[in-house]
């Protein structure tokens, strides 16, 4: 899952260069990788990759703020 | 004492309400007198390694607490601060250390890695504060500038008319250029701002702007003048606006100021009426126009709080206002409002004489004394945006030339109509199409690059880049997007590239702009 959300992220969204590869623990949200329409993309991609809503009150930082955090986020979803 | 610099606002603040909070960030707080040390122990340490009035040092970081320290800690030393955007590709940095000379950089641990390259450039940078590497360069952490003994440190002198910061933005050239403020123009928007909107101790300023955006001075400059608390908008929260709606509740934000792009994703959201925002006295924003319907929709959310239309070059700061008192109709568009305080404006046709009438358009001059001292190291330039009129006394008054077109309506407020030049303003940020087009024009495989806003969908505007090649050579729009990314900050990289044959023509052979827009349409 990780892979798939990185390669995405890196092919379609990355705001600028990176200095090496993009790693599940890197901040997307803080470091300036996403900016607020490429959040917007990604939700919209894990939607449609993974045919499952996810609900406004869920889309927060707590949520977001890495690839790890979005697939602790998803499997937890899967789970419940 | 009497306020008369920049630097003097946090003095002043710190000896009236020393333990007042002036900054919030996240869950830490920095009162008045805390930051007054703070400063003098960072502009203390800039002095030892051989800043001198005048010199230029770069801000490299996310707004935080830090941020503070590091505006008021280098006019305090008597430099001027210069913001650098770390979302901005390498080589565009590079260009701006060596354009303003920059040899210090204040920065925080999270651009480590881009600080470290910034070093190893070709550029006159020489020195890291905020960050600590394994390098041969001077570096020095924070906690060892928060150790430098404040006893012995004397007080810089400083003008009115001295550079306080500067902020560079997008040239037609193809190259930024640095606006340069004096502590005068900066002072007197803080002082206007402040009474305008009747800022107080008891305000909450929510900062949503970065560092380099000119709005950001309301945060940094205006809230501490009048002696309030600004709550600086984590990077993440902007983001997301469930946690934005989040945090705007917890820190009871009485003032917001932003573009309206951030306002329009908080009501985008669908969440906005769960979060009580009774404590929103006054939303400000500017930039750009504001969608109708969007602005509607959050009057009606927000009936408490008081929406005002601001609008002013970086050149100039603010220079007018409009409260919007009732539900804009869908059809008009909201006016950019009265010019404020005691300055003076003219609206010119293009021969520099001056319209009177209402519905007369024309470019919009302004003489106040919240404008720039000129570009940075481009007299060229800067005389070029000077209108001057010389007084039957034999004086002459200088008024800065917008290049936005307006007209007056019936109540002599001012209404925005379009530019005179190619300048836009793309979610928020004002961007030169020229200049993407130079930058394009320098790929050694591109011939051609006409450059130009064009609407993706009814409600969705992008940046189309349409390319014609060298003969016999091959390139993928993929191939330019990522040489764009290297060249250009990310909101100026082009959404499509298309490659074209040829572009149309007018008779005069120049590109036809309408005929290629419609041309797009039909791709």
């Amino acid at each position: 899952m990780n892979e798939i959300l990185i390669t995405y992220i890196c092919e379609d969204l990355l705001n600028n260069e990176l200095e090496s590869g993009l790693s599940p623990q890197d901040d997307l949200l803080g470091s300036g990788i996403l900016d607020s329409l490429g959040m917007m993309k990604l939700i919209l991609f894990i939607e449609q990759k993974y045919n499952i809503t996810v609900p406004p009150q869920d889309m927060i930082i707590e949520n977001f703020m890495t690839v790890s955090h979005i697939t602790n986020y998803l499997t937890n979803k899967e789970q419940s | 004492m009497s306020t008369t610099t920049l630097v003097d606002i946090i003095s002043n603040s710190s000896d009236k309400s020393p333990h007042k909070a002036a900054f919030r960030f996240e869950q830490e707080a920095i009162s008045y007198r805390e930051l007054e040390v703070k400063t003098t122990q960072l502009a203390k340490y800039l002095g030892s390694v051989g800043v001198q009035k005048g010199d230029r040092v770069g801000i490299f970081m996310n707004r935080c607490l830090e941020s503070v320290i590091a505006v008021y800690g280098i006019m305090k030393a008597g430099a001027a601060y210069v913001p650098l955007d770390a979302n901005a590709p390498h080589a565009r940095t590079v260009f701006l250390l060596n354009d303003a000379n920059i040899k210090i950089v204040v920065g925080t641990e999270t651009f480590s890695k881009k600080l470290q390259k910034l070093l190893e450039a070709q550029s006159p940078l020489e020195r890291l504060i905020g960050v600590q590497l394994k390098v041969t360069y001077q570096t020095t952490p924070w906690e060892e500038i928060y150790q430098v003994e404040i006893k012995g440190f004397k007080p810089i002198l400083i003008a009115e008319e001295d550079v306080a910061y500067i902020m560079y933005t997008s040239g037609s050239t193809g190259l930024p250029k640095g606006i340069v403020h004096s502590h005068k123009s900066g002072l007197t928007y803080a002082g206007l701002s402040a009474q305008l909107f009747k800022v107080s101790p008891e305000d909450r300023v929510g900062n949503h702007a970065p560092l380099h955006f000119d709005i950001s001075t309301f945060g940094y400059f205006t809230a501490p003048l009048a002696g309030a608390t600004t709550i600086i908008i984590p990077e993440a929260h902007t983001k997301l606006p469930v946690s934005m709606l989040a945090l705007m509740e917890k820190e009871k934000l009485s003032i917001w100021y932003s573009v309206p792009l951030a306002l329009i994703q908080l009501h985008l959201c669908g969440l906005i009426s769960e979060y009580n925002l009774t404590s929103l006295r006054c939303v400000l924003f500017g930039g750009e126009n504001f969608t109708l319907k969007y602005l509607r929709a959050l009057m009606q959310e927000w009936p408490h709080a008081k929406f005002y239309n601001i609008y002013g070059p970086a050149e100039v700061n603010q220079c007018t206002h409009y409260l919007i008192d009732e539900l804009p109709p869908l059809d008009k568009p909201v006016p950019i409002g009265k010019v404020w305080g005691a300055n003076e404006y003219k609206i010119l046709n293009e021969n520099d004489q001056e319209l009177r009438g209402i519905g007369q358009v024309g470019e919009l001059v302004v003489k106040t004394d919240t404008m720039m001292i000129g570009y940075w190291n481009n007299p060229e330039l800067t005389k070029k945006s000077f209108y001057l009129e010389n007084t039957s006394s034999n004086k002459t008054k200088k008024y800065f030339r917008t290049g936005d077109l307006v007209k007056r309506n019936l109540t002599n407020d001012l209404v925005f109509v379009g530019r005179n030049d190619r300048q836009v303003k793309f979610r928020g940020y004002r961007v030169e199409l020229d200049e993407i087009e130079t930058v394009l024009e320098r790929h050694n495989l591109i011939k051609k690059a006409a450059v130009c806003l064009v609407n993706s969908s009814p409600s969705d505007t992008v940046i189309f880049a349409g390319i014609q090649l060298e003969k016999t050579t091959m390139i993928s729009p993929n191939a330019l997007k990522l040489y764009c990314k290297l060249h250009l900050p990310p909101y100026m990289v082009p959404q499509k590239i298309e490659i074209m044959k040829e572009f149309p023509k007018t008779s005069s052979g120049k590109i036809d702009l309408l005929a290629f827009k419609n041309k797009i349409k039909a791709i």
